[in-house]
């Protein structure tokens, strides 16, 4: 890898290590190789959010180019939310992008990804059934993410009712994260999904 | 006030001239939103090398600073550029960055570039802006 986006990445590094947001759990930064092109990244679900109690793994490549380039960041955790691809864990966010800076860092784009979380926009989807279920039925997206964030981000608030509808899916063989992304997508009525799943 | 040809960025048809028809048909366009402009959704283009060559060079740094780019802090006497933004980099730092595009990554300033296509656009943006003041001025002035 490039001298400088090496160099950058270790001066990072010890920033995000000695932050605030470090002390407080709220983000968390660890290498993966020796040679600071790949790095994993951690953070706690936003408070007053659905996502609030969990913990969201991502991963973090950084190019050759960096700074100059941003960080191909995903989600290896899997999140229910509209700018987040439930299927891949693919980020729509603009400073990913084209808004990309060379001044921001790690963590910044960690804590930009946290304000992704605690407001969604819904308008420029990265997943088109989350954001569907956001803009029409609110309450049901939030008690869909709050049940994946139970699930896979080990989140406090765990469901009953979601619950006995995968088990009844399970119970028909169906691979219990299959049957969740169906239940999921079709409001949690039971009949769609395994209408869906079964044709 | 502007007057009428200036308002809506024109100039008078001299004597014997003829309209250009696709002149009409781009503004046109544009006025529906279909703008010949697909500078929305990207980066500025790159800064232009007038602007980059005649940066301001400083040597003496505040105690403690350090470029944004690179995170080093500057030793006493290192030569920097500094931006009009008064934002201050490497040069090793910020050149690659403004060959990139035209903007300070520190506070996303713009600058001037040599793309005359992006440099109408901007005009454009801005005189949009103008107007909407304008009409805003003018809905107030009528109806206050």
């Amino acid at each position: 890898m490039a001298n400088i986006a090496a160099q950058r990445i270790k001066r990072e590094f010890k920033e995000v290590i000695k932050s605030e947001e470090v002390a407080k759990c709220a983000i968390k930064l660890e290498l993966i190789d020796d040679n600071y092109s790949e790095l994993k990244g951690e953070i706690a679900g936003p408070p007053d959010t659905p996502y609030e109690g969990g913990n969201f793994v991502l991963e973090i490549k950084v190019p050759e180019t960096y700074p100059f380039n941003p960080p191909k960041v995903k989600f290896l955790t899997k999140i229910w939310h509209p700018n987040i691809s439930s299927v891949t864990g693919a980020i729509c966010l603009d400073i990913l992008k084209d808004q990309w800076a060379a001044a921001m860092t790690l963590r910044t784009v960690l804590l930009s990804l946290q304000a992704l979380m605690a407001a969604a926009e819904p308008d420029d989807p990265q997943d088109a059934v989350v954001a569907k279920q956001y803009k029409e039925n609110p309450e049901m997206f939030n008690s869909t993410a709050r049940h994946w964030t139970n699930v896979y981000a080990g989140g406090p608030n765990k469901n009953p009712d979601f619950d006995q509808k995968i088990q009844r899916l399970t119970d028909m063989g169906v691979m219990s994260h299959d049957a969740r992304v169906a239940l999921s997508t079709y409001n949690w009525e039971l009949e769609r999904a395994t209408e869906a799943i079964f044709t | 006030m502007t007057d009428y040809f200036e308002e809506f960025n024109i100039t008078p048809l001299a004597q014997g001239e003829t309209p250009n028809h696709m002149l009409h048909l781009a503004r046109l366009l544009r006025d529906f939103g279909m703008s010949p402009y697909e500078f929305n959704d990207e980066l500025p283009p790159p800064a232009s090398k007038a602007f980059v060559d005649n940066l301001e060079e400083i040597t003496s740094h505040e105690p403690e600073s350090s470029c944004p780019i690179c995170l080093k802090q500057f030793s006493a006497g290192e030569i920097a550029k500094k931006l009009d933004c008064k934002h201050i980099f490497h040069s090793t730092c910020i050149l690659p960055w403004l060959e990139k595009t035209s903007t300070c990554p520190l506070c996303r300033h713009e600058f001037k570039t040599d793309n005359a296509d992006y440099e109408a656009y901007k005009t454009h943006k801005k005189r949009e802006k103008e107007r909407e003041g304008e009409i805003e001025n003018l809905h107030n002035s009528m109806f206050s």
